[in-house]
């Protein structure tokens, strides 16, 4: 087995046992309350113990045939996952989504290639919007308050 | 019966439903021949939509979404050589070598006759399948459910994407993520870390949001430079009496594959798809001719994946176990709209469930309409650019996760799956049997405590109940009856 391959066992072989670690920290229950069935930490354990031999089937099948290796993420792929993170922030700061979701969707657009401004321009203000009105007159879902839907909602 | 009947007969004279399952057959067929999007997808993002309406109009749209989604893959898979869902890979294999021979009417015109086809069919047998099943599940008791669900994941191993041992593991993984929140019995709180928005567990709706919707999106930004080569229609011929005379033994037979397979637990139209086109093969006189434009690989794929989809929602509605991914969504549907799955919702609320079979019936006959009518013009949706569909995705998903329970937790819960999706596909991990081991992990775990209280903690009493042991035979045969087969083969060479 290759170096880099490793680490999918690996990271799931530690999964488990954190799991495990974090289930024997769990509360037991008093004797009548649980009676002839389980403990709460007793399903993930066994889940886990589950888990690990399996984890050392996919070893094994490593082992014998070497998978292919995964290529690394372009620039597109990583942006949109970093585009995540600048939404949760900006939510975070403005409390809005109204602020957010239209501010991302006009970076995704142009950080995926679309070379006229204007039309990821126009994408990140119609969808959002329509969507917004749709829940708020149809659905009667409320949002977050912020920025924007303050001035909206009054 | 009479009452049934009626009731599937009154979806075809309520002008509402009418014009909101034509309206989403639209949606559904677009959904479908965009690549990427697919009916899991489709209905994932579709869900908060339906949440104002009156519970069949909602199982009803997204049954719509599946079955037209399922369908529509198959016009990209011709026209473009990209299935606009995984359902129909298969098509590509022939659909899109006959479309280049300048045949791509005829290839389209047996799609959609035998999609219909096997839609049809399915749906027929759903109707006499289900209530016969919800009859023997009235009798069943905690081990039997236990058994059952352990048959369910057992299945997940021969999901077709991954690998069996990966796809378990994402299963495992799925039951694990059911364990989080305050443990059912007794109360205590696990792997909670002090956040009390996950008191009660995850929420099934901003997960699969993350993991079909958000996790694709990461898929699609890597195919951001692919350029799709199309092939011109003119119009969409319907076969000829020589093509039916060819293939009508195709179409019956993927018809029952495609059923079969589709009422296995944890199994879905893709696989459904890929076994009735091995199969038309393995029976046609022309076996020369597949890989180069047969019309039989088409409609053996095509039948087979749209009778899947009837065949899937047995054991939905019966046993309350997910036959595929999307299902896993209509299922989270029903509960979210008040119907319990399982064999009382065949006693309690017959009405409505025939209701609900009635429009996948009509679901079926509309998308064969709109595939002969208005194929040229969806297959143009396709072409729209991943720079605009996309960004549409992301807004639709983080306000669809947030409408169900108003609240932002559920938008990080999305994205965090998401994000975790997708580093699962990277490495060959599908993201179903995640959410198939989500739905599954509650009934697994309860059932299993009622079973240890039934029989004082006596857990081996469990294999002493006839049906609860022929589901672990099953379940023990799904596993390990392929290596065994392999043993005892090596062994006789």
């Amino acid at each position: 087995m290759k170096k880099k391959l490793y680490i999918i066992p690996l990271f799931l072989t530690l999964f488990s046992f954190v799991v495990i670690y974090l289930s024997l920290q769990l509360e037991t229950s008093p004797e009548m309350i649980v009676g002839d069935s389980m403990q709460a930490r007793s399903f993930p354990i066994f889940l886990m113990v589950i888990n690990l031999m399996l984890v050392g089937i996919l070893s094994l099948q490593f082992y014998k045939t070497y998978p292919k290796e995964v290529e690394l993420e372009k620039f597109p792929t990583w942006s949109s996952m970093l585009l995540f993170l600048i939404f949760y922030i900006l939510v975070k700061v403005s409390g809005d989504m109204f602020v957010a979701i239209p501010t991302v969707m006009f970076l995704m657009g142009l950080t995926w290639g679309q070379k006229k401004v204007w039309i990821s321009l126009v994408n990140a203000i119609a969808t959002p919007l329509s969507v917004f009105l749709l829940f708020d007159y149809v659905l009667q879902v409320r949002f977050p308050r912020g920025w924007l839907t303050n001035i909206y909602y009054g | 019966m009479i009452e049934a009947l009626s009731a599937m007969g009154s979806v075809f004279t309520d002008p509402y439903l009418l014009g909101l399952i034509f309206a989403t057959t639209v949606l559904g067929v677009i959904i479908g021949v965009l690549p990427g999007l697919g009916a899991t997808t489709g209905a994932a993002l579709l869900l908060p939509f339906t949440l104002t309406m009156e519970p069949v109009q909602a199982i009803a749209v997204l049954s719509t979404i599946y079955v037209s989604a399922t369908f529509a893959g198959s016009i990209t898979a011709i026209l473009i050589n990209t299935p606009g869902t995984s359902a129909a890979a298969a098509t590509t294999f022939d659909g899109y070598p006959l479309a280049q021979k300048g045949e791509a009417g005829r290839a389209l015109g047996i799609a959609v006759v035998s999609s219909t086809v096997g839609g049809v069919f399915s749906v027929i047998v759903l109707c006499i399948a289900a209530p016969l099943l919800a009859r023997v599940a009235y009798e069943f008791r905690p081990p039997e459910y236990f058994a059952l669900t352990i048959f369910g994941l057992s299945m997940l191993a021969s999901i077709s994407a991954g690998g069996a041992v990966k796809n378990l593991i994402g299963g495992i993984f799925g039951v694990w993520l059911s364990t989080i929140g305050a443990e059912r019995v007794t109360a205590i709180e696990r792997f909670m870390f002090g956040n009390y928005d996950l008191y009660e567990g995850l929420s099934f709706v901003p997960v699969f949001i993350g993991l079909f919707a958000i996790s694709e999106l990461l898929v699609q930004s890597k195919m951001v430079n692919k350029i799709v080569e199309t092939v011109a229609l003119k119009a969409v011929k319907l076969p000829t009496k020589e093509d039916y005379k060819r293939i009508w033994k195709t179409i019956l037979r993927s018809c029952g594959i495609g059923t079969f397979i589709g009422v296995l637990p944890a199994e879905g139209a893709t696989v459904a798809s890929m076994i009735g086109y091995s199969e038309a093969k393995r029976w046609s006189k022309n076996k020369e001719e597949f890989g180069k434009g047969s019309i039989e690989g088409i409609a053996g794929a095509e039948a087979a994946n749209n009778a899947a989809t009837g065949g899937a929602m047995v054991p939905t509605m019966v046993l309350g176990i997910p036959g595929s991914g999307t299902t896993a969504i209509i299922l989270v549907g029903l509960m979210v709209h008040g119907l319990r799955p399982g064999a009382y919702l065949f006693t309690e609320q017959v009405e409505k469930v025939y209701q609900i079979f009635g429009s996948m019936l009509l679901a079926n006959l509309m998308f064969m309409a709109m595939g002969l009518y208005a194929a040229r013009l969806f297959a143009r949706v396709s072409l729209v650019p991943i720079s605009i569909l996309w960004p549409i995705v992301f807004a639709l998903s983080v306000i669809g996760a947030y409408a169900l329970s108003q609240s932002l937790i559920d938008v990080w819960i999305a994205l965090i799956f998401g994000v975790i999706g997708f580093f699962a596909r990277r490495h060959g991990f599908a993201v179903a049997p995640i959410a198939v081991g989500l739905i599954l992990g509650e009934m697994v775990e309860t059932n299993l405590q009622h079973s240890l209280k039934m029989y004082d903690g006596q857990w081996w009493m469990i294999f002493a109940q006839p049906l609860a042991a022929f589901f672990l035979i099953l379940a023990f045969l799904g596993l390990c009856g392929p290596y065994l087969y392999s043993l005892i083969i090596k062994h006789k060479d």
